[in-house]
């Protein structure tokens, strides 16, 4: 057996000499030996995943991303009345808007913090974004952590859009807080999905029958029609219990689960984010909880997200390309 | 069939074999800038992990660089290099291989212009390519520099008519590479 392995040995010798002699494959092979020790030294680091979502934001709930160290984020929000609303009434909703505006900051390349006043119930809201994990050539998922605050500033006694009317007797009965872990993959080029368990607590609610405590499934994702073009949708199941609530108003349950597709358009420094949604609220607390429009009904609202991001690194001397 | 590839692997095997038994010299940190210049933009990026190998028996020469790895102030125009124009999930990596024309023995201490002539791999486009620059040899360790223009449109980049006039036509691209000897087994 041996011998029989040290003669196949010596005819393939005897091959390598002969082919590499007559097609001078020892040269070539040398330089591709060098580059792929190279390639072997260089793939001890990870690599990792860039761009999983074009933004912060999906539409109107948040993305797995974070914005890098010193860079600041502006997003200018709106969202214009119903598309049912009527042309002369309405103008198909052009004529009315409620408007978020909103900063973020990156303390880290993981580590953002944001703030924004929303005209929905005059709310403003802090939060913070940090991501935990990040998907590479090795681990398959990046995983983002969440954590929001809001405060609604409307006169004690307002109607809600739902039709309750609300009360506060302190400030602490405005707070709502929420939580979100975004689960997240880009899949290949073109899609990326997101898993988003959110846990929304109102300080108060507008009826004794709905929980404080607010849970939520969300679901989102893009698809990349070209390099600048995308597509994208956005769904937030909310786990309520509306028969509840019939039971102590003897009214229908006024929220339905926040529905939302749009398009994605990205100019260097600036992405425009035009969509359909039935939500009007830009934050979660809004979106996730009380959200009074359904697609059946066609109540449908128009909006757009603008965002564009300033670069504070030194040497950055201009924003965008 | 089966025979075939046997030869294959066992030429391969002993390639690398032999690429090993030998002295070189190596690092995995020399430095690529690039540098594009328009009057609307200036665009700077470093890539401080530039992998590079260099055969003093056969002059052999070999430089390997990950795109993700070039660091621009604006990460906002990172992402887009990566993501747009580099396309570096599906090409990772440019590197140029080829051999220095010049016999020079690095034991030798001296400054020597060197010639390599090769081949450039950017974006998935691989052409012949041939590099002009400085090796300063202190016996146990090499110093090269270099400097050259590429085209992007030449490696199939693709710039989008909206940013054509911040990005320059050329690109140039400077290298600053520190390699210490390396005895392999």
């Amino acid at each position: 057996m041996r011998i029989q392995k040290n003669q196949f040995s010596l005819f393939l010798t005897g091959c390598f000499l002969l082919v590499g002699s007559v097609l001078f494959i020892p040269k070539a092979n040398a330089q591709d030996d060098l580059l792929s020790m190279l390639e072997e030294e260089q793939s001890k680091d990870p690599i990792y995943t860039l761009a999983t979502f074009k933004a912060t934001r999906l539409i109107n709930g948040q993305t797995i991303e974070t914005i890098s160290k010193n860079h600041l984020n502006f997003w200018i929000s709106h969202r214009f009345g119903a598309v049912n609303s009527g042309f002369l009434a309405n103008f198909f909703g052009l004529d009315e808007a409620r408007i978020r505006l909103g900063l973020e900051y990156g303390l880290t390349d993981k580590w953002l913090i944001g703030a924004g006043r929303s005209s929905q119930e005059k709310t403003y809201d802090l939060y913070t974004k940090y991501k935990l994990l990040r998907q590479s050539d090795r681990f398959p998922i990046t995983l983002t952590g969440m954590a929001g605050w809001g405060i609604n500033t409307m006169e004690s006694g307002y109607v809600m859009e739902s039709g309750s009317v609300m009360k506060f007797s302190n400030n602490l009965e405005r707070y709502t807080y929420w939580g979100q872990a975004f689960i997240g993959r880009k899949f290949n080029e073109k899609l990326s999905l997101q898993l988003v368990p959110t846990l929304v607590h109102y300080n108060k609610v507008e009826d004794p029958s709905i929980s404080n405590d607010q849970w939520a499934l969300g679901i989102g994702g893009r698809y990349k029609l070209t390099k600048r073009f995308t597509l994208s949708g956005e769904y937030y199941y909310a786990v309520t219990d509306p028969i509840a609530y019939e039971v102590s108003t003897r009214n229908p349950y006024p929220y339905h689960n926040s529905f939302s597709i749009g398009v994605d358009i990205e100019t260097g420094g600036h992405v425009f984010q035009l969509h359909f949604t039935n939500s009007r609220g830009m934050i979660e607390k809004q979106f996730v909880g009380q959200t009074v429009g359904s697609w059946e009904n066609a109540d449908i609202f128009y909006g757009f997200n603008i965002s564009r991001t300033f670069s504070f690194e030194k040497g950055a001397k201009n924003k965008d390309k | 069939m089966k025979n075939l590839i046997r030869i294959l692997v066992f030429l391969t095997a002993f390639q690398v074999n032999e690429a090993l038994g030998q002295t070189l010299y190596g690092t995995s940190t020399g430095e690529v800038k690039i540098y594009s210049d328009t009057p609307l933009e200036t665009i700077e990026a470093l890539n401080q992990k530039v992998g590079c190998l260099v055969n003093p028996a056969t002059m052999d020469l070999a430089v390997q660089m990950k795109i993700t790895d070039f660091v621009f102030p604006n990460k906002l125009m990172q992402e887009h290099f990566n993501e747009n124009y580099m396309e570096s999930e599906k090409y990772p990596t440019a590197n140029f291989k080829g051999k220095i024309k010049e016999q020079i023995d690095f034991k030798v201490p001296g400054t020597y212009p060197v010639t390599a002539v090769g081949s450039m791999t950017i974006h998935g486009v691989t052409k012949p390519f041939t590099v002009k620059g400085n090796l300063v040899s202190s016996g146990n360790s090499l110093k090269i520099d270099f400097k050259f223009l590429v085209k992007p449109e030449e490696y199939k980049v693709e710039i989008p008519s909206l940013v054509i006039t911040k990005i320059a036509e050329e690109i140039e691209v400077t290298g600053n590479i520190s390699l210490q000897e390396r005895k392999t087994n």
